[in-house]
């Protein structure tokens, strides 16, 4: 019995962080429409219920910016060195293409799960 | 009084320090490090703002333990390390596989092991020991070699493009499904099943059935009485398989299990008439299997004759024996496979995550 209530929450688990996988990339771009450092950004999430902590935000905003979504610049602000990002042009229009994504399949579930509860009334 | 008691600051230092120790040494270390301090300074500074006073070293601790373990942290800041990647891993895995169970064992098994027991002067356990040892250094040699090269070739440039070089009309044809025991096979192994069982029956009082004219002046050796019984009870059991196979025909899995059970129990009877050989003496006096009757004992070329018979008997009986020793271990991957396959069956196919 635990071992299956376990094995059941290591699989919820594993299917959250994959759902969460791609919505944080989502988000993090989202958010980078305006110029941030790292702290704030993580705050700004944190403040719209999407918590993410450091080992998974700065390797996140390297691979973006590897990808060329983000530019980044390492400037004093309050006496302190913090490396700002932000989206570069070629993040913005993939930004808009993973939005209108975004988009679609938000529709389609919401499609599929009035669906499935109308069938579950039926 | 410690530094970070004057200065729970310095923990974050301390911090920094021990998460460097576990980043790959790179331009990018100081950077990463960098902006992880940054991260916990303003965490700090944001929380000393809310309460309104600096924090103590319990406080800063409390912040850098839900930040993570330094080693956790720095495994995560770095770059993704694979020895092997997703895209060799399966031919690692398969190559693996192969040298290690399909080339190895067997060479240490029936090459080599067998060897080792030749030369072991009665050590047997010594023997056994020794290809045993023999076998996991090989094995962890191996292993690592192949490791080795495959860690190579996902360096390398070449290793990309390979992966993207492939043709769907080279793809191997759709394999039929796995075939079961069909009646008519059934039936027919259960006829001459029972047909060699009556033969085996009529052997003591009708010797001419297996030793043909020669059963004039040849009769069966002592070890005979010995392993009649044994082989008899072996034939009657063969029977199950057969019947089986027709009376529960959903039994998919029986007649596997049977063979390799009918493979183990024969080696193990062959393996006793091999070494009864080797109880008896040599030159004339050496008659493991057959004997001359008392008439034909004077006779040199029956004496000839009786040794070839002997001879041949052992020889057929040890080729016997290393063919079921190879059809155990064929028959035992089977069996696992077969095991692994129903288990994963069993199992929903996890869906790919790109």
């Amino acid at each position: 019995m635990s071992n299956g209530s376990t094995q059941n929450g290591d699989v919820f688990e594993n299917l959250k962080l994959e759902l969460r996988r791609g919505c944080l990339s989502l988000a993090v771009l989202t958010q980078l429409r305006t110029e941030r450092y790292g702290y704030t950004l993580r705050k700004a999430l944190a403040d719209d219920g999407l918590e993410i902590d450091e080992g998974t935000l700065y390797p996140l905003l390297r691979r973006l910016e590897a990808q060329g979504l983000l530019v980044s610049q390492w400037r004093e602000e309050e006496k302190r060195n913090k490396r700002f990002y932000r989206l570069s042009p070629e993040g913005e229009r993939v930004l808009a293409q993973l939005l209108d994504e975004w988009q679609r399949i938000n529709t389609s579930l919401k499609k599929i799960l009035q669906e499935a509860e109308l069938g579950a009334k039926l | 009084m410690s530094e970070s008691s004057r200065n729970p600051k310095e923990l974050v230092d301390r911090y920094l320090q021990a998460v460097r120790f576990w980043i790959p040494k790179s331009q990018r270390q100081d950077d990463l490090i960098a902006e992880l301090g940054e991260d916990l300074r303003s965490q700090i500074d944001a929380k000393e703002e809310e309460l309104g006073r600096t924090l103590d070293k319990n406080e800063v601790s409390e912040i850098l333990k839900r930040c993570g373990a330094p080693m956790v942290v720095g495994a995560r800041l770095g770059p993704p390390r694979q020895l092997i990647g997703p895209t060799l891993f399966p031919i690692y895995a398969f190559v693996l596989k192969m040298v290690l169970l399909w080339i190895q064992v067997p060479i240490f098994l029936f090459i080599l092991g067998p060897i080792n027991l030749a030369y072991a002067n009665g050590n047997w356990g010594g023997a056994i020991a020794k290809t045993l040892s023999e076998m996991w250094t090989a094995g962890f040699m191996a292993a690592a070699i192949i490791t080795m090269v495959f860690a190579i070739v996902e360096r390398s440039p070449a290793q990309a493009a390979a992966a993207c070089k492939w043709d769907p009309l080279k793809l191997p044809p759709v394999r039929k499904a796995e075939r079961k025991v069909s009646p008519a096979q059934a039936i027919s192994q259960l006829i001459f099943g029972v047909g060699g069982l009556v033969w085996l029956l009529l052997l003591p009082q009708h010797p001419f059935l297996i030793l043909g004219p020669a059963a004039a002046f040849l009769t069966g050796a002592p070890v005979w009485h010995t392993f009649y019984l044994p082989i008899v009870v072996l034939s009657a059991l063969s029977l199950v398989r057969p019947a089986l196979a027709l009376a529960r025909p959903e039994w998919d899995w029986f007649p596997s299990v049977a063979e390799l059970v009918q493979a183990i129990l024969t080696l193990l009877l062959v393996n006793f008439l091999v070494n009864a050989a080797g109880g008896h003496t040599s030159g004339a006096d050496w008659h493991p299997y057959v004997m001359l009757t008392e008439a034909a004992k004077s006779s040199a070329q029956y004496i000839r004759v009786a040794a070839i018979v002997n001879l041949s008997i052992l020889i057929s009986l040890v080729c016997s024996e290393v063919g079921l020793a190879i059809g155990v271990a064929v028959q035992t991957w089977r069996l696992l496979q077969m095991l692994r396959k129903r288990r994963v069956d069993r199992q929903p196919a996890p869906l790919p995550v790109r």
